[in-house]
């Protein structure tokens, strides 16, 4: 660098600016780094290691790799470890800082391997018009259809250029990736001496590069200690709304900022050891189930119950937190009733109502539910006990119930309940049939509304065709259907319309 | 049954001679007389009708969709921290899957007025994959809000303005080059039918949209038919990590349905009544089989489209028809009504015989009898209709279980069978017992729907238990003397049955000038209605303004083609009509003769059997019956057999079976 001409060194230092200002803009979060001069390798090292602790050597390596112009990198580099190990954001963070001319593709947005293929050319391209000073004429690369291509496109681009860095993040989830894409991707410093590419995945990527020595940096997952402090860095607030200065005039913005630290450190240990380490240990779970359960925790300090150190009182207070798993299960709906609960008492495990409907069935869509989960779950050869007509239920079901539960047959097979096992596929016909016997004929027309309903019931997924997917008819005679519900739902179907589906149910339901 | 690799098929030789001729019509009968003004009268029925239709449905969901208006426009002003997760709205919309069209097309209007966003809707039908659904996605968003040419170039050409590499036409890119152009705040997709989208495709595009979200505002909107857990169930722990969001509930569908009927069938204000025959089937269909607004609105529109196609007497709603404009053929058909003829003969039983002559002679004075019976019976149905609404009101105001829909009380009202019927009488003596404070409900309620044509004085009614209330010392509501649950209460606190024979006798004065005032109301209203609650059926030219016949609508609403074929083959008589399978003449159950159909004939054997059918059986007793007597097989029985087997497994009856050989499977049977 300091070997360049005065113009080049300015271009480059007006370039860095715009791409700093450009990072700006994406997110406030690195403000601290406005700085319009090149880093040095030490200063990167610094500013990452504070921004990303826990990460010493990891960061230390991608460094001493990529921090200097002038220095050759590695042609091909893979950076793998499990999810939230900071894989993606301390490369990227990384190559931002040492203003290398870098390109990250995520392989997530690409949808087949040639939309991929096409990204890199193209970002590669956007990455050289920041990072350069004149425009590169685009003519040349308006298709890029397979990996010879892609190849050939980078070579004619990175010709006669610095060193080039080119991050495909997560590209073991790339979807219809080429075949031969990975060993391809081994081997392209052969023809491009100025790139070097990064490969971020889960997964350690030795098999399926077929280039030995390939430099692996594994980002292992973070223990306890290092979870509590990653988090420990940003504590929130526990005041919303700071207490008012006329009431309490000696609590000042850092004596505020000292109580947020230290409760959140004991909170966070609380949450680890109770929940976070039986559910999802990673960073984003952790961090996500920790923030979830802060502001009903910290709720009766705000309240004015409990002071700010009052760490055991309050964990008795909201022990209940703890204790139930509404803080660790995702949902869409964020469930606040349970969560705020102001009795200190475990609360009774929310009975969620599981796949119940939130509107009413018509009344023969109904039945014909319930007629699909008994054809699902009865061997057909009981029908006739069961369905036809004149004979008693109840005494055919004792029998079944009984000749199937023989001591000799018990001590040579577990039986398993009917109704915990997968759903067996039926023809419409015996449907149709069952749902005749359950309405004790009561003279359904035969109308062509019942096929509707069952079409109706197949697109909202509560029936489903079981194979026979070659056929566009949904009524071909020949298809089988099977219930995509469980017994639950089956039995809140039967008591809306006054029906008790057990005793319809071989082997009944204990 | 395939012994022989191939045959010669003869059919058997038709002799035409036998076929009767083709009769041709002479007479050059006009079939549909003055179809032109009956279509423009039934237009302008319709298009009321309609009107109010239209505006009930945009007001049913208008709770809802502001809703779902307000999440949007709040999720997009968070502006500046990068969103860890997509905004998501789960509508649940219910299981009446036709009508959410209607409601996402409408919730897109809104959004698109109310805030600056863009809106697209994906159904599961264009989306059977990740690529054709941004596809399509790209495709929708981009050809929003810009001129036409301007998006032309824009997805021809990708980057083609500086020839660079194209963008793929799933590729986002295309959405943040017009994102950039328009800066829109928000760009909503909704997902119409979530449950019929695989849900790989739906996590995958959940991803794919959560790694654009630091470029592309995105908002989510799933429509659910059963419910949000189930929802929620469906998708991985990633993606609803992804997701954070809100449920939004719209009206059900049966709601809808009681609101649309109270607007059409049951208002004051109808030139064409749907009678309770048919508005009962309309609403059974509904709670039996679909739930579906539109298909509702679709009988309802058919029924009206039917009376005046196939009734000539209609042309008498025609406004401002005056004689002239009349031929005699239409005095003709009203002559033929059942109802005339009714009206006629009481008229003869009261020995106006003179006006009867008049009557069958004269049309001009049959015109004004019509013009005059036609505003009568109108009037006699707002009358009847007020009274069943005045009737609900009081179940409501007096909350008097079990609670009875508006439907139902107008169906038993219009089929002349509420007045003195048990559900009448009960609802009156809840009437007299009323205390004064649900009584006063009722006739706030009364007041506020101001119904013109009772006679009755609710404002001074209401003055009048105003009065009293205020009177009154006692902390508690009145109670009228009728009211034996007042009774009951004090006999368990003081646990003496005298007393219950006491407390009548010291009705305080106050109540007792209460229960005046609500025997009084009780006698107005039980007048009004016994005259309002008359059998419209009984009128005279009720077939005019009342439509209500069930026929065509069933055949066209609820077909039964299952049925058809099955009986068609069980019974080919009742298609054919032909003199020689008549049952009723051999008067015989069940008699298979050989003069029925190949088909019909295998089809009843079939019938008789089991689930595995021989074929060498089935062949044998086919044979039996075809050829009756003779002794010799004939090749052409072979033949018949063949293509009846074929038929019925072409019809889906049977199918080659690999359980036993030569045995044939059934895998259809009758009457499901
Ligand atoms: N050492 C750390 N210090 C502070 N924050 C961290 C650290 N490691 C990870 N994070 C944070 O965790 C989050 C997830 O990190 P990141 O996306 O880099 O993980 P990843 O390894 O790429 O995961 P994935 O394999 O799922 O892509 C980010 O918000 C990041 O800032
Ligand atoms: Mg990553």
């Amino acid at each position: 660098m300091r070997t360049c001409g005065r113009g080049r060194v300015n271009s480059l230092a007006r370039s860095v600016v715009d791409a700093s200002v450009r990072l700006f803009s994406l997110s406030a979060l690195h403000v601290n780094i406005l700085i319009p001069t090149i880093m040095l390798p030490d200063e990167i090292l610094d500013t990452l290691q504070s921004e990303f602790p826990c990460r010493e050597s990891q960061i230390q390596q991608l460094t001493a790799f990529y921090s200097e112009h002038h220095l050759p990198s590695p042609p091909l580099l893979v950076a793998h470890g499990l999810t939230a190990t900071g894989k993606s954001s301390i490369i990227k963070s990384l190559l931002e800082l040492s203003s290398l001319p870098h390109a990250v593709i995520r392989c997530r947005e690409c949808i087949t391997g040639r939309h991929l293929l096409e990204r890199i050319v193209a970002s590669c391209l956007d990455a050289l018009d920041t990072f350069g000073d004149e425009r590169i004429d685009r003519k040349r690369f308006a298709r890029t259809e397979n990996l010879s291509s892609l190849a050939v496109n980078l070579q004619r681009l990175l010709e006669g250029r610095n060193k080039f860095v080119l991050v495909l993040d997560g590209i073991d989830k790339q979807r219809e990736a080429p075949p031969t894409m990975m060993a391809a991707l081994g081997r392209f410093r052969e023809v491009i001496p100025n790139l070097s590419i990064i490969l971020i995945s889960n997964l350690p990527l030795t098999q399926a590069l077929y280039t030995p020595s390939t430099p692996h940096i594994h980002f292992a997952p973070y223990p306890r200690s290092s979870l509590l402090t990653i988090l420990a860095a940003k504590p929130p607030k526990i005041f919303l709304t700071p207490p008012s200065t006329e009431k309490f005039p000696d609590y000042t913005p850092d004596l505020a900022a000292e109580d947020d630290a230290w409760l959140w450190g004991r909170f966070t240990s609380a949450v680890y050891d109770s929940l976070s380490k039986h559910t999802g240990r990673d960073l984003v779970n952790f961090r996500i189930a920790a923030l979830k359960l802060w502001r009903p925790f910290v709720e009766p300090v705000e309240a004015g119950t409990f002071g700010t150190r009052d760490f055991s009182r309050l964990m008795v207070n909201r022990r209940h937190l703890f204790q139930g798993e509404e803080g660790v299960l995702d949902r869409i709906i964020a469930s606040e009733s349970t969560l705020t609960n102001p009795t200190g008492t475990v609360p009774p495990t929310p009975k969620r109502n599981l796949r119940t409907l939130a509107h009413d069935l018509p009344y023969y869509a109904t039945h014909l539910l319930i007629a699909a989960y008994l054809a699902s779950y009865n061997p057909s050869r009981t029908d006739v006990t069961y369905f036809m007509k004149h004979t008693d239920k109840r005494k055919n079901k004792r029998r079944v119930h009984t000749s199937s539960g023989t001591g000799a047959m018990k001590s040579k097979h577990r039986k398993i309940s009917r109704h915990l096992l997968t759903p067996s596929p039926f023809p419409l016909d015996r449907l149709l049939a069952i749902f005749r016997a359950l309405l004790d004929d009561a003279g359904v027309p035969q109308s062509a509304d019942l096929y509707t309903q069952v079409a109706t019931l197949t697109s909202m997924r509560l029936l489903v065709k079981a194979g026979g997917a070659g056929s566009a008819d949904p009524l071909d005679t020949g298809a089988k259907w099977r219930v995509n519900f469980g017994w639950e739902y089956a039995r809140g179907l039967g008591r809306t319309v006054g029906l008790e589906v057990g005793e319809y149910l071989v082997g009944g339901v204990d | 049954m395939e012994h022989e690799k191939c045959y010669i098929y003869a059919p058997p030789e038709s002799n035409s001679e036998e076929r009767p001729s083709k009769r041709v019509r002479t007479s050059k009968l006009q079939s549909q007389p003055q179809l032109t003004e009956r279509l423009s009268t039934y237009r302008e029925v319709w298009a009321q009708q309609e009107e109010r239709i239209q505006q009930t449905l945009e007001n049913a969901d208008s709770v809802t969709q502001e809703n779902i208006v307000k999440f949007v426009a709040a999720s997009t002003t968070s502006e500046g921290e990068p969103q860890a997760s997509i905004p998501t709205g789960l509508i649940v919309a219910g299981p009446s899957i036709a009508s959410h069209g209607l409601f996402f097309s409408r919730l897109g209007q809104n959004i698109r007025s109310e805030t600056d966003s863009a809106y697209a809707v994906l159904t599961s039908g264009e989306c059977p994959n990740l690529k054709t659904l941004l596809k399509c996605l790209v495709k929708k968003i981009t050809s929003l809000k810009d001129d036409g040419d301007e998006h032309d170039d824009l997805i021809n050409s990708g980057f083609s303005a500086r020839n660079g590499p194209k963008l793929l036409d799933f590729d986002l890119g295309h959405v943040q080059m017009w994102q950039d152009k328009n800066e829109t705040q928000s760009i909503v997709v909704a997902i119409q039918d979530s449950e019929a989208f695989d849900t790989a495709v739906l996590v995958e595009l959940v991803d794919t949209v959560h790694s654009w979200l630091d470029r592309l505002p995105f908002i989510l909107l799933f429509g659910i038919a059963t419910s949000a857990e189930n929802f929620e169930d469906r998708m991985s722990g990633k993606s609803l990590r992804y997701l954070d969001g809100q449920k939004f509930d719209v009206t059900q569908s049966d709601v809808i349905i009681e609101k649309l009927f109270s607007v059409t069938v049951a208002n004051a204000d109808a030139r064409l009544r749907i009678g309770p025959t048919l508005s009962h089937r309309l609403l059974d269909r509904q709670k039996d089989h679909v739930q579906n607004v539109q298909d509702f609105v679709d009988g309802l529109k058919y029924a009206h489209m039917s009376h005046f196609y196939a009734s000539y007497p209609s042309i008498f709603l025609r406004k401002g028809s005056t004689y002239t404009d009349l031929p005699s053929e239409a005095f003709e058909a009203v002559r033929n009504l059942p109802s005339f003829r009714r009206w006629i003969e009481t008229l003869l039983q009261d020995g106006n015989a003179s006006e009867v002559r008049t009557l069958l002679q004269s049309d001009q004075s049959l015109h004004e009898e019509i013009a005059k019976h036609i505003k009568l019976g109108q009037t006699a149905l707002t009358s009847l209709s007020q009274a069943a609404i005045l009737f609900h009101n009081i179940r409501e105001s007096l909350q008097i279980s079990p609670p009875f829909r508006l439907s139902t009380i107008w169906t038993r009202a219009a089929a002349g069978d509420l007045s003195g019927s048990p559900l009448y009488r009960e609802t009156m003596l809840s009437l007299k017992k009323a205390s004064s404070d649900k009584l006063k409900q009722l006739l706030i309620s009364m007041e506020r729907l101001n119904m013109e044509g009772s006679s009755i004085d609710w404002a001074k009614f209401n003055q009048n238990l105003l009065k009293l209330v205020q009177n009154s010392d006692g902390s508690g509501p009145l109670r009228s003397q009728d009211d034996v649950r007042n009774d009951s209460v004090r006999t368990t606190v003081i646990a003496q049955k005298v007393l219950l024979s006491k407390h009548k006798a010291a009705l305080s004065e106050q109540d007792k000038a209460y229960s005046e005032l609500v025997a009084q109301l009780h006698d107005e209203i039980d007048r009004y209605m016994t005259s309002a609650f008359i059998d419209p059926q009984a009128m005279f030219l009720s077939e005019i303004f009342m439509y209500d016949l069930k026929s065509p609508h069933v055949e066209v609403f609820q077909p039964k083609p299952r049925f058809a074929i099955e009986r068609a083959l069980a019974t080919p008589h009742d298609y054919l009509g032909c003199s020689c399978c008549d049952r009723n003449r051999t008067e015989e159950e069940g008699v298979l003769a050989a003069t029925q159909p190949a088909t019909a004939i295998l089809y009843q054997l079939f019938l008789e059997s089991g689930t595995l059918i021989n074929a060498s059986d089935l062949w044998s007793a086919f044979e039996a019956i075809v050829e009756e007597g003779s002794e010799e097989s004939d090749p052409k029985t072979s033949a018949l057999i063949q293509r009846a087997l074929a038929e019925l497994r072409y019809l889906g009856l049977v199918k080659p079976s690999r359980k036993k050989t030569d045995h044939i499977a059934k895998i259809m049977w009758k009457g499901l």
